[in-house]
């Protein structure tokens, strides 16, 4: 019980420091929303005059108040989850625009997490038990390969071969354009093929990772003594790779699993950039180069809360998974 | 105009684009065939980020409007932003009575798409909302309007001072309907997602990745209007994945930087796929006019006369555009304008010998290769937003180039906003920026060297950053604001063409485009270099201009 006590005080000493940090990292950023906009207007080529400047100065949103009646409001209205309106278009709300973003990166970028551990640990468990035969080494080999493949320029290749010279897919977006986000079949098959190449880039490159670490588990398990035990004992050896080492071998990834989880919220910011992915990872982008500090607080907000409580989580089920930590 | 591209995102950006440089001219032109089908015209839309949000408020400012809010809502007159010239909408005409007082006539038989009359009544009413709330005059014509009314079919605007030039403003102000607006109770914040306009085009359907218009059917001169359905495909704002999407052939008219246009774009449908380019601003060296040595103007002459502007345009923007007149003018587009006595259009070659003349005036010497003032050598920061890669690549050049004649540069490249925040507030030595590109030589002389922009270091102005202040500018300046008659306004134009060539305030070095991509298997009449009548923007109100010019092809 104290065990849970001490978790809880820290997560919520921790989500104090992340909130706070929060606030204050935004503002440390050089220019302000104003700046952004008028960045924006110029990059089209119109000429900025004065008085735009003062007319998009009184549209947007800016800062009110001095900086601790700011950090106030703010506390204040995170206590009641009011994020308010974007300053760069104030006719929307923060939570709009989240909303709207979010399920696109919980599926997309949930679905490959889980479908990445679930391949990668079954090719780690593989290649631990045949340590050092060819099939070890291909799967080894091929994991380096395409962890030297950096994300977005993995997204960039796909998108360039798969789908502007051979036309397989579209070049961007998380669906055909005029199509309105819905539940029929037809717009969801739209979506799926959409997804495919940010699901296989996300998918190729995160793989390696789960393969590294289930294979490095299983290799150490393997020179346990209750596996030689088991070994002896005549067991078939399938048996002794799934039901001895390989579970034992599983622990620490899925911690990794649970934290990996938690970051799903935060989305692939360079990898949906590449796509145009309508998902929270593209939105924190644009939030950060317009100055947006609502939405940008909000997001941040978001992804450390999640991240937090998947910490938290793990903690718990940790201890349960293994008593010792207990104490 | 003066950008490669409409938004930029962060360095991914450049590896895709060298990408796309290498692979496309590999490519096969295999899908240059899906545009519209007949009747349909589209354009390369907005950037959706990464959708759209329907704002139909033609008062909300351009990132939050739907550029296709040109085409519902029309002003008074549109003047062309190559020369200047109008094309008349609501209004047939206008004229000064006197230098402060301008009369328009309105057109009469026009119709809201409700069915409702328009009258001059909606244009009083517009210019008062705009009064009303100041956040919505993004134009500022109620810093130069005194008062405006009606009687019958004209329309009354009066100045507080005599300003003929800004005309071209208040004639550009979109006219919303009394009848509707009357009764918004915050139009600032209004997102107006049903418009109800004047002009030629009204919303069918709206999604956050596209939008779509049909045709008007009331308009008043819908006989000249062919297409009967434009859509707007959002754009994404990752700059490299628009031009995959605008070599793929997929709209009839699109506005991008494409690198070696000939191979990645014309080649693709060399039947159909044409682009025009021209001159649509001018980029320069703006001098940090509070601090020495760029308050001397021998110092400022030097430094123009040590650059190669042929090879920085080269460099800058693959030589689409060419090196700038010092006179300020873009030409040929303002050639009507250009001071005569100027030697060689006020063109300036490189010459380094004379560089070295104009640096000894202003007291430098070259020591031991660097060049110096009483033993202090001369070293300079020049500020550019990192993500605006003509001028970063403009930038190198000229810290390559005056580095040879023994100035020591060091660039600073950071973020838009940062660079929009320091040179707004005056802290920074030199700076890249665009100067003019309206098409109105007052609008764009006064915007950069009026005294009146030129407020105390960490004081923000957008307008004059370099702080330039010379009573002579400013008296030519009111001259011509205050001139009706062509032979007055040209001579105070020449004056002020003669400061800009002698006192160089600006370190003008080329122009930049304005990068429009046509293709006519549907439509022809697009802008080019034999009918210049407006540039190829699809950001800005030249797109109603043009859409009454295209023909079936």
């Amino acid at each position: 019980m104290r065990y849970v006590l001490t978790k809880i005080g820290l997560f919520v000493l921790t989500l104090w420091a992340a909130v706070t940090l929060n606030f204050i990292l935004p503002r440390l950023m050089p220019g302000s929303p104003l700046d952004a906009a008028l960045a924006k207007l110029a990059s089209t080529g119109q000429q900025v005059t004065n008085a735009q400047r003062r007319a998009i100065e009184a549209q947007l949103g800016s800062p009110h108040g001095n900086v601790f009646s700011q950090y106030w409001d703010y506390l204040g209205n995170l206590a009641h989850l009011q994020f308010g309106r974007s300053f760069t278009d104030p006719t929307r709300t923060v939570a709009s625009s989240i909303a709207k973003a979010l399920p696109w990166t919980l599926v997309l970028v949930g679905a490959t997490t889980i479908f990445a551990f679930v391949i990668g640990t079954l090719l780690g468990v593989y290649a631990g038990w045949r340590r050092g035969k060819k099939a070890d080494t291909a799967v080894t080999l091929g994991a380096t390969f395409f962890a030297a493949f950096p994300p977005f320029w993995l997204g960039l290749l796909l998108l360039y071969v798969l789908a502007f010279k051979l036309d397989w897919f579209a070049i961007k977006g998380g669906y055909s354009e005029g199509l309105t986000p819905n539940l029929s079949l037809s717009f969801l098959s739209d979506a799926v093929q959409h997804s495919v190449l940010p699901a296989l880039t996300l998918a190729i490159t995160s793989l390696s990772g789960w393969v590294f670490g289930m294979r490095n588990n299983m290799i150490n398990t393997l020179g346990e003594d209750y596996v030689t035990f088991a070994e002896a004992n005549g067991l078939r050896s399938r048996t002794v790779a799934t039901r001895y080492a390989a579970r034992n071998a599983l622990l620490p990834n899925v911690t990794a699993f649970g934290l990996s989880l938690g970051a799903v919220v935060g989305g692939s910011v360079l990898v949906e950039g590449v796509f145009s992915y309508p998902g929270l990872g593209h939105l924190l982008f644009e939030a950060v180069s317009n100055h947006d500090f609502p939405l940008m607080q909000a997001l941040f907000l978001v992804i450390t809360v999640s991240m937090l409580v998947a910490i938290f989580i793990v903690d718990l089920l940790y201890a349960r998974l293994d008593p010792r930590v207990r104490r | 105009m003066t950008r490669h591209s409409r938004v930029r995102s962060a360095a991914v950006c450049a590896a895709v684009a060298s990408i796309a440089v290498l692979g496309l001219s590999a490519c096969k032109g295999a899908n240059s065939n899906n545009t519209s089908a007949a009747g349909v015209l589209t354009i390369q839309g907005d950037a959706g980020d990464p959708t759209l949000t329907a704002n139909f408020n033609p008062f909300a400012p351009p990132p939050n409007q739907l550029e296709g809010t040109r085409l519902i809502y029309e002003p008074l007159e549109i003047p062309s932003s190559v020369d200047g010239k109008y094309t008349p909408f609501l209004a047939t005409g206008f004229t000064f009575t006197d230098p402060k007082t301008l009369v328009y006539t309105l057109r009469s038989g026009v119709k809201w798409s409700d069915g409702k009359p328009f009258s001059s009544a909606d244009v009083v009413f517009t210019f008062n909302l705009l009064k009303k709330n100041a956040a919505l005059d993004t134009t500022g014509v109620w810093t130069q309007m005194s008062n405006i009314t009606a009687s019958g079919n004209k329309v009354t605007v009066a100045f507080k001072t005599p300003n003929v030039p800004f005309a071209t403003t208040v004639a550009a102000v979109p006219i919303v309907a009394q009848h509707l607006w009357a009764s918004v109770k915050d139009p600032v914040k209004y997102t107006n997602t049903k418009p109800v306009g004047t002009g030629p085009f009204m919303l069918d359907t709206f999604a956050p990745t596209q939008y779509v218009f049909k045709k008007n059917p009331t308009y008043w001169q819908a006989s000249k209007i062919v297409p009967t359905q434009i859509k707007f495909p959002a754009q994404s704002s990752n700059q490299s994945t628009n031009q995959l999407d605008v070599t793929s052939g997929k709209f009839d008219w699109s506005y991008n930087f494409l690198p070696d246009v000939k191979k990645t774009y014309v080649a693709k449908d060399p039947k159909h796929n044409s682009y025009w380019f021209p001159p649509g601003g001018t980029i320069g060296l703006f001098l940090n006019l509070t601090k020495s040595p760029y308050t001397d103007a021998n110092f400022r002459k030097g430094l123009s006369l040590a650059l190669n502007r042929d090879t920085i345009a080269q460099k800058a923007v693959n030589g689409y555009t060419g090196p700038a007149s010092l006179s300020g003018l873009i030409l040929p587009n303002l050639e009507q304008y250009l001071d005569p006595s100027l030697p060689n259009k006020g063109n300036v070659t490189q010459n380094s010998s004379a560089a070295m003349a104009a640096f000894q005036q202003a007291g430098f010497t070259k020591q031991g290769g660097k060049l110096s003032k009483g033993g202090k050598a001369v070293s300079m920061t020049i500020v550019a937003p990192n993500n605006f890669t003509d001028w970063v690549a403009a930038a190198k050049e000229v810290k390559t180039q005056l580095g040879a004649v023994g100035i020591s540069v060091s660039l600073d490249l950071p973020q838009f906003a940062q660079y929009q925040q320091a040179i707004a507030a005056g802290k920074f030595d030199v700076a890249f920026g665009g100067f003019g590109g309206t098409g109105i030589p007052y609008t764009d002389f006064n915007n950069a060297l009026n005294s009146k922009f030129a407020t105390p270091i960490n004081t923000a102005t957008v307008n004059n950053f370099e702080r330039f202040k010379d009573p002579t500018v400013d008296q030519a300046l009111t001259t011509l604001a205050a001139s009706t008659a062509a032979g007055a306004q040209k001579q105070a134009i020449y004056k002020l063409e003669q400061v800009m060539y002698n006192q160089v305030p600006i370190v003008l070095l080329y122009y930049g485009g304005s990068w429009g991509l046509f293709s006519t298997k549907h439509y022809t009449g697009w802008p080019s270099a034999s009918d210049p009548y407006m540039l190829p923007t699809t950001y800005n109100n030249a797109m109603l201009v043009i859409l009454t010019h295209l023909k079936k092809a």
